[in-house]
């Protein structure tokens, strides 16, 4: 058990909501409350990393980021390290992959709002911050809980963009999925089944909380 | 239109539109008038509410509560929900569902002090009767008494003017009896308009101390009760509701052996069934015009009971109609009768005529009744 | 109740974000062929217990690692599985010099116990077994990415086999992978790395043959150090070419250059 990429994966986790639950809830709640033109477009761009393969992620990022771009050496003049093969770069692509499993269920949290519900909050005297903090986030916090939770065991799986982007280096970028992949390749199979089957069992985990989690939706429809 | 002399309190509401909602209404209340606004479904009714509320925006809105302009387009002036003093209680009520119905009641309190703010919310909950349930999540509660939560959390907000859309169009018969009633003694503690919104006339006879009749976003009448429940020429109105008059009377007498109740209205004395009620009670009484018969000479050995002497003031015939309305003016009050066009040319009826009303005690509706002052 | 939950958790979340680990170990990274993955641990090991220095291992194929490099990883030495990808580095302007040849790599047919592919050294069992139509799958490494593929194939055009193997092979991404699929019954052998046979102890798991070094071009493995190699990474380059490390080398199945 490689408890260094353990926590790599955990924390590539952890990182990759911090950076997107805020951003989710803004941008989820801009979907879910207003109409706009293209608005249709943009709900289709924030899908396509759910479509797209993680090579074809891992693809761009290292083309738009790497040594060998202009954007990455700049990246490299400031920061003195490329932004691929880092723990950081890694964060940054994962944040992108995992796009479509924040806003999406937060979206369709906020949109279980009836518009009735807001305007009776506005006509309660709530200034608009006011109503999202005391109405509109303690309904859709169900939802909001869950593309946490699908955002953490989805990061957990990143294998295709993990390796393109952070190149397997230990303590950095190797995480769990990685290292199972590695181990296979030392021909340790005992370690990768061991990793195998803890990533199996966060990824059952977080299927039964989100199960129970959608569930906790429907009575409070009053 | 009706002016009274306390302007301080006075909502004047000003909106038009083209489209995509057409609008064209404008209107003034005053602290104690109960507006119903009337009209079939879809027409632009509850459009009104949110434009006072500020929860739409007109292209063309000038809304005052006393010396505030919550709204004026023209000067670019649009003050947001939270910024108005308004009170509304929506037709589904909109409760959070998050919260106790107390809880519910508090949010609106933000403009008191914390410490304030429970003891509030218990004394408005008071007011509506529902102390005991006040701890109870709105899925816990009957339709009624969410309808009386959302009630209190529309007072909580101490409002210039209270909005209620459809109050009684999702609950049965009997509860919406009991809660017109608790509403319209609510609104005699208040010092505030009401302007409720309906699609059933019923309320409107009930509640209303002025009208405003809207068709596909426009006023097409408006005025104080009795003088629009009378006027003969609103067909549509007819479809809706059927036509008769509705003004206010108080009982003189009552005869229980003989079964009658008189009533003393401005226009004579009506001989009614009879009710259990004190003297001086002032009673809402509605005539049906279908219930009234016309006669041009007084007539002898007939088995109803009142027969009222007056001028024939309109004759309405729409020809999309066998009968004719004709207006009646008894006394102070206006009556309706509705009659066949054979009628009128057999009686030669006409304007100016006098003609006598005839009217069976059992045809007299007795509507909202209010305790001697 | 259930808002103080959420808060707490957004905190909690964006807590553990603001502390990311940064960079944790300042040991150097060294990029090393697929087919080095018994010998360089031991010797790595070896390394560290004799002066102290850790350096930490990242395994794959040549062409892939000097792709990575290109676009900016941090390796600082690169111990390749032939000459011309290091040489690629160096024309590039990225290595401290042209490096070292520190190994000879041979192939060799392996068959897993059960198969019935029959090894020799001039693939007629093979050959046998292809015109009977008994090969299921037969690995190799992609030669695009990996020097052992592109051995493996000149050793099958040789043989006048490649063609007739098109539809039949298996391509591991690294030499490693390709061993992988060689020997779990993925496929009815394949031609790997010598020194993945040895290390693996695949001895008792398969019978294998060397494959002659005149049927393929040199495995010539090529070391260099990168531009950014630090002192650790230095000192373990020479511990490469000193005896110790050589030693182990030529357990592992490599020929080691005087």
């Amino acid at each position: 058990m490689d408890w260094t990429a353990l926590r790599v994966s955990l924390w590539l986790g952890a990182g990759t909501i911090a950076i997107l639950l805020p951003f989710g809830m803004w941008f989820g709640r801009l979907l879910a409350f207003r109409q706009f033109r293209g608005k249709l477009l943009v709900e289709a761009l924030v899908t396509v990393p759910l479509v797209l393969p993680p090579t074809v992620l891992g693809f761009y990022f290292l083309v738009t980021f790497g040594a060998r771009s202009p954007l990455g050496q700049a990246f490299q003049a400031l920061v003195g390290e490329s932004l691929p093969f880092t723990f950081e770069g890694l964060l940054f692509a994962s944040a992108i992959a995992n796009v479509p499993f924040v806003v999406q269920p937060i979206q369709r949290g906020f949109e279980a709002i009836s518009a009735d519900i807001r305007d009776a909050a506005a006509c309660c005297g709530l200034t608009p911050w006011q109503r999202f903090l005391r109405i509109e986030v303690p309904l859709a916090w169900p939802s909001i809980l869950t593309a946490a939770i699908l955002t953490f065991a989805h990061t957990l799986g990143e294998f295709g963009v993990v390796l393109m982007v952070g190149g397997n280096l230990p303590g950095q970028t190797r995480t769990l999925s990685v290292a199972i992949y590695d181990r296979m390749q030392a021909f340790d199979d005992r370690s990768a089944g061991v990793m195998a089957a803890t990533l199996l069992v966060i990824a059952v985990a977080t299927l039964m909380a989100t199960t129970a989690l959608s569930r906790r939706v429907g009575p409070r429809r009053a | 239109m009706w002016v009274r002399d306390v302007p301080e309190r006075r909502l004047s509401v000003t909106l038009h539109q083209p489209g995509p909602i057409p609008l064209d209404v404008e209107f003034a209340c005053d602290a104690g008038d109960v507006l119903a606004i009337f009209g079939p479904s879809g027409g632009g009714k509850t459009t009104i509410l949110r434009s006072i509320a500020g929860l739409y925006r007109p292209a063309h809105a000038a809304v005052r509560s006393g010396a505030d302009t919550w709204a004026d387009t023209d000067a670019g002036t649009f003050a947001p929900p939270h910024r108005r003093a308004v009170g509304f209680v929506f037709q589904e009520y909109a409760l959070f569902p998050h919260l106790t119905a107390a809880g519910n009641v508090m949010t609106a309190l933000g403009h008191r002090p914390q410490h304030e703010r429970r003891d509030r919310a218990d004394a408005l909950l008071n007011l509506v009767h529902l102390t005991e349930r006040s701890g109870r999540r709105p899925h816990e509660l009957s339709g009624g008494e969410r309808q009386r939560v959302a009630l209190a959390r529309a007072l909580a907000r101490e409002p210039s003017v209270l909005l209620l859309d459809e109050p009684f169009a999702a609950v049965d018969r009997t509860v919406r009896r009991r809660l017109q009633d608790e509403i319209d003694q609510l609104r005699r503690t208040l010092d505030i308009p009401l302007i409720l919104v309906t699609h059933d006339f019923e309320d409107v006879v009930r509640l209303a101390t002025h009208v405003l009749l809207l068709e596909r976003g426009t006023s097409v009448a408006a005025g104080a009760l009795n003088t629009l429940m009378s006027r003969p020429d609103l067909s549509w109105l007819r479809e809706a509701v059927g036509l008769g008059a509705v003004f206010d009377a108080s009982v003189a007498r009552r005869w229980p052996d003989r079964g009658l109740i008189e009533l003393a209205f401005e226009g004579g004395m009506l001989l009614a069934a009879d009710r259990d009620l004190a003297m001086g009670t002032t009673v809402r009484v509605r005539i049906p015009a279908r219930e009234v018969i016309l006669a041009t000479r007084e007539p002898e050995g007939v088995s109803l009971h009142n027969v009222l002497s007056g001028t024939v003031s309109a004759i309405h015939a729409d020809p999309a109609f066998d009968h004719v309305i004709v207006q009646v003016a008894v006394g102070r009050v206006l009556l309706l009768a509705e009659v066949t066009r054979d009628a009128i040319g057999r009686l030669g009826l006409a304007a100016g005529m006098r003609v006598h009303a005839l009217i069976k005690s059992v045809s007299i509706d007795l509507l909202a009744v209010q305790p001697p002052r | 109740m259930t808002r103080r939950i959420v808060q707490g958790l957004i905190a909690g979340v964006l807590l553990l974000g603001i502390t990311l680990p940064v960079a944790a170990q300042r040991s150097p990274t060294i990029a090393v062929a697929a087919n080095l993955n018994f010998a360089l641990t031991e010797i790595a090991e070896q390394f560290g217990r004799d002066s102290g220095g850790h350096v930490e291992l990242v395994f794959g194929a040549s062409g892939t690692l000097t792709r990575q490099i290109q676009d900016g990883a941090p390796f600082e030495l690169f111990l390749a599985a032939d000459e011309e990808f290091p040489n690629q580095l160096s024309r590039a302007g990225l290595t401290r010099d042209a490096g070292v040849v520190y190994a000879v790599g041979r192939l060799v047919l392996f068959a897993p116990k059960g198969s019935p592919l029959a090894v020799d050294e001039r693939l007629e069992g093979l050959g046998r077994l292809v015109k009977s139509g008994g090969v299921s799958r037969f690995a190799i490494a992609n030669p695009e990415v990996a020097p052992y593929g592109r051995a493996a194939e000149a050793v099958l055009r040789k043989r006048g086999l490649w063609d007739a193997l098109q539809t039949r092979l298996v391509l591991g991404d690294t030499i490693a992978q390709a061993a992988q699929f060689a020997t779990t019954g993925n496929a009815v052998g394949g031609l790997i790395a010598h020194s993945l046979v040895l290390g693996a102890g695949f001895s008792d798991r398969g019978t294998y043959a060397l494959i002659p070094t005149a049927d393929h071009p040199p495995l010539r493995q090529r070391m260099v150090l990168l531009k950014r190699a630090g002192p650790v990474a230095a000192r373990f380059y020479a511990y490469l070419q000193s005896p110790p490390a050589r030693a182990a080398l030529k357990k592992h199945g490599f020929v080691v250059p005087e």
